[in-house]
């Protein structure tokens, strides 16, 4: 093959399929550009960034939206783009809905609560387009380069919107926290992916697993010294996914950040980040097992999976008891996101388990995974809204007391119903009562656990954590609402009068809280059919 | 005696080791970050030295090019940072930073 063959193939390839497949980022790169650029010629003085900014996620959430329901009608095919570096099916067309729509409420929520002025506008909707951008490659990725690439480009710009709120001290202490723990980690798992693909000679995900079979092929088990080497290089690259989920023990920087950051910001970072590294995660550790009938690893997956549950367990237990002790809103935010980052990963512990289970533990492998995947899923898009909600509530109520303090909540509920019962929403989701949507997403999770339990006896011990967790958790996010509801109104209390379309929103998100709570079948079916295409 | 594929990920691996412990134990935060530099360029010399000897190829070459840039775009973010903390707090000694607790 001559060079100007090579050449049109590579053209023809972008231009002709990949651009179009790549349409929803491609929409959030041209905004950025246009944010820049406005600035230069003082045309933001004339249109509000935050309209451009709507505007590029609303464009590319219609566009995730149609290549969503392409899939879905079999008009487009799941196939890898851009030469094999990123992959294109229902399961990235889903994230990237999630992601978009997400952005699209995280940017409406700016606009409504004034964060960021005028003046830093540009800058601060480029760094959450852009890192909303890396999520959306991260959930995409099929390449190992694509994978570091994505998580890094989903970091660097969350430091900086982090320790975005000038002259603060908390902010720059939070900022510098994060980064010098993210890098870290960023560095720890690159070393981790330098050593896969040397061992395994390729930086293909697709062709890992069978790489990994030729590799062990015979009766090599842990006392081989490369497959060693490859469990120690797949666990330090667990250790960069599972800083970005906030996983025990990699969670120091969570609650800091949080706190440190405004309320918009750790909102952002809360559910979009761990929804794309979840993304990660699957995709990642699908690769590792491929056909789970021909893994000569079965034993070593099912035990990683376990040791998943066990710090999945771990880390829900941590979340809910450090939450409990906390005064600050955000900080128990932060805990309790750390708490339900335990349960998600619950799921993906289980999937482990069921997808090596010996072919004599009479459970039917595909439905059972399907059914972990479905629960990671629902319960991310719940938990889109409703910690979405929480945090939007702190950030509007900010705006009004000047507090972030649970104390200082006291008597809201006379004076800002709307917000305070659409709180109450929030609050009781999150613990997981019905008929709300977090009670069906942990359902899903802990029946899935279950099943896992004929497989090992442990994820039965874990399940039975994770109901532990639950009940307890009830009683910091109760402690909230009386605040809000019991609590009477101190003297220094200032008056607060939120505005009607702040409330409007608050209630627009609290809505879909309930219906996926009432109405579960539609989400519920969806997140099986895209469990089904990523599969073996 | 031949230099080999080993001789590298030796390397590498004293790279990254001596990264890891210059996070962990340098309190100024220039520092921390300097071995973050370490970590990700013990990696690279892994990348390039899998590239030379295994099938990996020319992907490893791409990857190690691509790190060198990222890296210098993590570092400007991070002293940007760094110096915003500096300006907060008069010193780099990240243990300074102790206001977020609990």
């Amino acid at each position: 093959m001559d060079f100007n063959t090579l050449v049109e193939r590579v053209v023809h390839d972008t231009t002709q399929v990949s651009l179009w497949l790549f349409a929803p980022e491609l929409v959030l790169c041209v905004t950025i550009v246009l944010l820049l650029f406005v600035r230069l010629f003082n045309a933001d003085r004339f249109i509000p960034t935050y309209w451009m900014a709507l505007l590029g996620a609303l464009v590319s959430f219609m566009f995730s939206l149609t290549q969503f329901y392409q899939l879905r009608t079999e008009v487009l095919d799941s196939s890898t783009f851009f030469t094999g570096l990123l992959v294109f099916d229902q399961f990235t067309a889903f994230f990237r809905l999630f992601l978009s729509l997400f952005l699209t409420f995280v940017v409406a929520l700016t606009v409504l609560s004034g964060i960021p002025d005028e003046e830093d506008g540009p800058d601060f909707y480029a760094l959450l387009l852009g890192s909303t951008i890396g999520m959306m490659l991260m959930t995409s990725a099929n390449h190992l380069l694509m994978l570091f690439l994505a998580v890094e480009m989903t970091s660097v710009p969350s430091y900086a919107m982090v320790g975005f709120l000038k002259g603060r001290k908390l902010s720059s202490e939070a900022a510098l926290k994060y980064v010098v723990y993210g890098a870290g980690a960023a560095g720890v798992m690159l070393y981790g992916l330098s050593l896969i693909g040397g061992l395994l000679g390729t930086a293909n995900l697709p062709e890992m697993a069978d790489r990994i079979n030729m590799i062990v092929s015979g009766e090599a088990g842990m006392s081989d010294a490369t497959v060693r080497t490859l469990m120690l290089a797949a666990l330090m690259v667990l250790v960069g996914v599972a800083f970005k989920l906030s996983i025990v023990p990699f969670h120091f920087w969570c609650p800091d950040a949080f706190e440190g950051a405004s309320a918009e910001v750790a909102g952002f970072l809360s559910v979009a980040s761990k929804g794309a590294a979840f993304a990660l995660l699957v995709r990642f550790c699908l690769a590792l097992i491929g056909d789970p009938s021909g893994a000569s690893l079965s034993n070593m997956y099912v035990s990683l999976g376990i040791g998943i549950g066990v710090i999945a367990a771990v880390t829900a237990t941590f979340g809910n008891l450090a939450a409990y002790a906390q005064t600050n809103i955000k900080r128990l935010l932060a805990y309790s996101t750390i708490a339900h980052a335990g349960y998600m990963l619950m799921a993906v512990g289980a999937l482990l388990v069921i997808l090596n289970a010996p072919a004599d533990s009479g459970i039917n492998v595909h439905t059972e995974a399907i059914r972990c995947i479905e629960g990671l899923l629902y319960y991310l898009f719940v938990y889109m809204f409703m910690n979405l909600g929480a945090f939007a509530v702190v950030a509007l109520i900010r705006n009004e007391i000047f507090s972030e303090e649970i104390s200082d909540y006291a008597g809201l509920s006379q004076q800002a119903p709307a917000l305070c019962i659409c709180m109450a929403i929030f609050m009781f989701s999150l613990t997981g009562l019905p008929p709300l949507g977090g009670f069906f997403a942990k359902l899903v999770i802990f029946a899935s656990l279950f099943k896992a339990g004929t497989v090992h006896w442990s994820m039965w011990a874990i399940l039975a954590i994770g109901g532990l967790n639950t009940v307890f958790s009830l009683f910091y996010y109760i402690r909230v609402l009386k605040a809000m509801f019991i609590a009477p109104a101190t003297e220094q209390s200032k008056r607060v009068a939120v505005p009607t379309i702040a409330s409007a929103y608050i209630i627009t998100v609290s809505v879909p809280v309930v219906l996926l709570g009432i109405a579960i079948q539609g989400l519920s079916q969806t997140a099986q059919d895209v469990a089904n295409v990523i599969l073996p | 005696m031949e230099v080999g594929l080993n001789h590298y990920l030796f390397v590498g691996a004293v790279m990254f080791v001596t990264g890891v412990i210059c996070m962990a134990s340098k309190r100024n935060g220039i520092g921390v970050l300097m071995g973050v530099e370490l970590v990700l360029n013990g990696a690279n010399v892994n990348f390039v030295a899998f590239a030379r000897y295994t099938a990996l190829g020319l992907d490893g070459h791409v990857i190690a090019m691509f790190v060198i840039v990222l890296a210098a775009a993590e570092a400007a973010v991070a002293l940007a940072i760094a110096l915003n903390f500096y300006n907060n707090h008069l010193t780099i000694d990240v243990d300074r930073g102790d206001e977020l607790r609990g």
